[in-house]
């Protein structure tokens, strides 16, 4: 009977999560200017002559030049971000890239984590196995056997004290 | 269980860390001589230009002569440091049978101080002008100084980071001039 009661409140929940993906998928994102093409791509790239600046941020001679191409491409109007940010990325051989790429040795970068996460959650999964397999289900045989045991003698004991 | 789980652990571990080692051991150093760029091997990129006299330049239409082509900021010191043995090797071509051109890419300086470097410090081959860093984003460059070698039919041969010696650079000419000319 409460499964009939809630069942509008479930469908309510599950239209809305719909709509609201559906908003958020199809909604106008990113820049609008080529101004702020621009500085969405140089915010993606590393100032090759600077220590963790982008190219949005630096001031250094080789990173001007960089947000000049980067310019100078969306101008032209022919590529992609993407492609812009691979090209600089090729000829400066990925030192310009601030996001590591995800394939050959930079793809370490992502898996380790994610190995390490898996490696850490199967061990602790291993150890708290073992943990409740040593705390037992109980008195054994043995225990019951032992504590009969320590209880008659006990009783010898007062019974001789008694006498 | 613990007996038999730890030497596995332990053994996966040593097994990463000695994989990780090789593949560091054995990743590619690039050549020692010539600095890596994706762009050895393959056409120049397009440099359409000024020298600084005010005459155009164009890297496409040096085909058929060996160019050498320096990125230079007259406040950089490697740059002032190898002036001298760049002089030398430009003066060394002018007998050569087959002589390089060599042209200073200007970056990121003025013309005066360019200028006023060169009157003090010698060297009378072209400078051009890299307006916005295009020529040196084009090669990658992002300090100073560099120097590529272009081989006649255009193709980028040789990349040199930070300062050379006219003797290096002589020799790797040759070196470069007599495969070419075996090929």
């Amino acid at each position: 009977m409460s499964r009939l009661k809630s069942w509008p409140v479930w469908m309510l929940m599950g239209l809305l999560a719909v709509a609201m993906l559906t908003v958020g998928a199809n909604r106008a994102s990113g820049p609008h200017t080529q101004s702020e093409r621009i500085d969405a791509i140089t915010q993606r790239l590393a100032c090759p002559t600077c220590q963790g600046e982008s190219v949005y941020v630096s001031r250094a001679a080789a990173a001007e030049s960089i947000r000049n191409e980067v310019a100078r491409q969306v101008a032209v109007g022919q590529k992609s971000d993407d492609q812009i940010i691979a090209g600089i990325a090729a000829t400066f051989q990925a030192r310009v890239l601030l996001v590591p790429r995800a394939t050959g040795f930079d793809s370490l970068i992502w898996i380790l984590p994610i190995v390490v996460l898996v490696c850490a959650v199967a061990g602790l999964a291993l150890a708290f196995r073992k943990w409740r397999r040593n705390q037992g289900g109980g008195a054994t045989d043995e225990d019951r056997q032992l504590v009969a045991r320590l209880l008659a003698e006990q009783n010898d004991v007062t019974d001789e004290e008694n006498i | 269980m613990q007996r038999r789980v730890a030497p596995i652990v332990a053994a996966l571990i040593g097994v990463v860390a000695v994989a990780l080692m090789v593949m560091l051991a054995t990743a590619k150093t690039g050549n020692k001589d010539s600095a890596s760029s994706p762009l050895l091997g393959k056409s120049a990129p397009v440099v359409k230009t000024t020298t600084i006299d005010g005459r155009p330049f164009d890297l496409s239409r040096r085909r058929g002569s060996w160019v050498a082509l320096n990125f230079f900021n007259s406040t950089c010191v490697p740059c002032r440091q190898e002036q001298p043995e760049l002089v030398k090797f430009v003066d060394a071509q002018k007998t050569a049978t087959n002589p390089v051109e060599f042209y200073t890419v200007i970056n990121d300086d003025s013309d005066s101080a360019v200028k006023a470097f060169f009157d003090a410090n010698g060297g009378d081959w072209p400078k051009i002008h890299d307006d916005d860093g295009a020529i040196a984003v084009a090669f990658g460059v992002a300090k100073v100084p560099e120097t590529w070698i272009i081989d006649p039919n255009g193709f980028v041969r040789l990349r040199i980071i930070g300062a050379v010696t006219a003797d290096f650079l002589t020799q790797k000419i040759n070196d470069m001039q007599r495969q070419m000319d075996g090929s």
